[in-house]
């Protein structure tokens, strides 16, 4: 284990004394810290298993645990030393859930900007495999519904329906599923940018465009809010995408 | 002429044809006055983006394989897409469909389901900066320059997907283990370098402008698919940008990708909001720079559809 990486063992089993003596030799010095050890018993192969069999997780044997993906990884490196891809690989193949569940709250953090996968000497496809592992927890329900899958969910759903997606309608319906209060028109119930509970931030920006900006820009974009662009031909494969989806069965765990 | 041809189907993505307007009509104009040409592909859906990969796998796969299809039966040979999030979708569909067997037999009997012609050849994607940079390059922007961008420093941001991962952009990879994948296909025609991209500063710098020091921020996270999701991260990557380029002297950050454009101007107004310091630097597209340069009038390449308005800095050097 490499020594900036200790943040990985629990407190309670790293003992740190001044001075130790061990059947009478005294070890202080570099010595004096001891890691105690511990019993797993609790472990699941098949979990593993899973992530091979899919078409997106098949590399995760060919990791040989160098953490190039973590000392690339811009979320461990500058957000939080938690979230950690060649920890979270290793505990997949160990099939040790519980530990993977005490992550959970920073797993889901991947911004899939594919350093790790990128610079993987041993040609491991890392961010997809994160997700297959944030994806088989979720089916396992190691994990709650967290934000970044709200809104992939939300984001999809919207492709789903249109075959596009819309600025707007993403923005403001998500400040919506945020618990924000969004004011709308009476007769379109379509969001009114810079009116109702909106952070305030937003409200700003929103007004900004008022002044000075380019008034086809703002009717166009008006325009897509009212009336949602579309793909032609699309109630089909629509169809089809639906079913395949729904047998995939990630979106509605 | 280069190397990727005429038969080129343009993908513009959603977010083109909405609020980044801007990118779409500079991008166009730059391109018919270097003397190409860009079709549209009609009839295209949504790529899925970096969200909608994280929750279907067989869905994005098939939604790209539409697009792929329909530029086939389009009569196209490759396709030509600006946006990182767009070239990343369509090149890992590429992957995935060229590596592996079995999803490409699925995919096919999904699509024929689905109304769509299968896949007989899968088409190549390229970022519309190589393709500029491959058909046009900085010897023919040079060439027509008729506003030189003289004394504009200029912070050139290619975000994350525009050469990562290897496996699907099929650049060159410096950390290697590329060797190690004997089935995977040979690069791409015209690639840009990996963790050093340059491509933009060339055609910029053609175009009189000169680039500033930004690596490694140039390739730097912008938050991505969690710039609603997971603001706190967001605002973080976007302020070690934002102050990096202001640091290191730049007037613009010079974008192209509409997702990381988005993302810099809003967090850019938010940052602004809370008083953090040297995060003040606009953020225009790169292709409304060479716009200008090409002789084009502000209103022309649609500077004022920018939400962190540029038109001051750029008034400074006479441009706007």
């Amino acid at each position: 284990m490499a020594i900036h990486e200790r943040g990985l063992v629990e407190q309670e089993r790293i003992i740190k004394k001044d001075r130790i003596v061990i059947d009478g030799v005294d070890a202080s010095g570099d010595w004096n810290l001891i890691i105690l050890p511990r019993v797993i018993n609790d472990y699941d192969l098949n979990f593993a298993k899973d992530i091979i069999n899919h078409p997106q997780g098949k590399t995760i044997n060919q990791c040989y645990q160098c953490a190039y993906c973590t000392a690339s990884c811009p979320v461990h490196n500058y957000w939080d030393e938690k979230y950690n891809p060649r920890h979270f690989i290793y505990l997949a193949r160990l099939g040790m859930l519980d530990e993977l569940q005490k992550r959970a709250d920073v797993i889901w953090r991947c911004v899939s900007c594919h350093k790790c996968t990128h610079r993987c000497p041993k040609g491991v496809l890392v961010e997809e495999v994160l997700k297959v592992i944030v994806n088989q927890m979720s089916k396992r329900g190691l994990i709650e519904e967290y934000p970044s899958k709200k809104f992939d969910k939300f984001f999809t759903e919207s492709v789903i329906e249109y075959g596009r997606i819309e600025d707007g309608e993403l923005l403001f319906g998500w400040m919506e599923k945020q618990g924000y209060s969004v004011m709308k028109d009476p007769i379109l119930k379509k969001p009114i940018p810079f009116a109702g509970g909106l952070p305030d931030w937003l409200k700003s920006l929103a007004i900004k465009p008022l002044k000075g900006m380019n008034i086809d820009f703002l009717i166009l974009n008006a325009k897509h809010m009212l009336i949602h662009p579309r793909t032609q031909n699309w109630n089909r494969f629509k169809q089809v995408l639906e079913r395949v989806i729904r047998e995939e069965g990630i979106m509605t765990h | 002429m280069g190397v990727i041809g005429k038969n080129v189907a343009y993908y513009p993505g959603c977010s083109l044809e909405g609020a980044a307007r801007a990118y779409d009509v500079s991008l166009r104009l730059v391109a018919k006055d270097l003397g190409l040409e860009l079709d549209y592909l009609k009839d295209y859906n949504c790529c899925g983006a970096m969200e909608s990969k994280n929750v279907t796998f067989w869905g994005t796969i098939l939604m790209n394989a539409r697009n792929m299809s329909l530029a086939r039966k389009q009569g196209y040979e490759v396709i030509v897409a600006p946006c990182n999030g767009c070239s990343f979708s369509l090149q890992r569909a590429w992957y995935f469909l060229t590596t592996d067997n079995s999803v490409l037999t699925k995919t096919n009997a999904l699509l024929r389901e689905g109304g769509v012609d299968p896949l007989d050849v899968i088409p190549e994607t390229y970022h519309a900066l190589e393709w500029l940079y491959e058909e046009a390059g900085p010897e023919k922007i040079k060439e027509k320059t008729k506003k030189p961008l003289k004394g504009l420093k200029v912070a050139n941001y290619y975000g994350c997907l525009y050469t990562r991962p290897h496996f699907y952009a099929r650049t060159y990879s410096h950390a290697g283990g590329q060797d190690l994948d004997k089935d995977r296909p040979m690069r791409r025609a015209t690639a840009d370098d990996d963790e050093h991209p340059f491509f933009q500063n060339k055609l910029l710098e053609a175009a009189g402008a000169t680039s500033v020091d930004f690596e490694p921020m140039h390739t730097q996270c912008c938050g991505g698919p969690h710039s609603l999701s997971d603001e706190s991260v967001s605002e973080k990557f976007v302020m070690m940008i934002l102050q990096n380029a202001k640091r290191n002297g730049a007037d613009v950050i010079a974008t192209e990708c509409p997702l990381c454009h988005a993302s810099l101007e809003m967090y850019r107004h938010r940052l602004m909001l809370k008083g953090v310091p040297d995060v003040d630097v606009p953020a225009v597209y790169f292709t409304q720079l060479l716009g200008l340069a090409l002789g084009r009038s502000a209103s022309e390449v649609k500077l004022k559809d920018n939400l962190s308005d540029p038109l001051p800095v750029l008034k400074r050097y006479g441009l706007a």
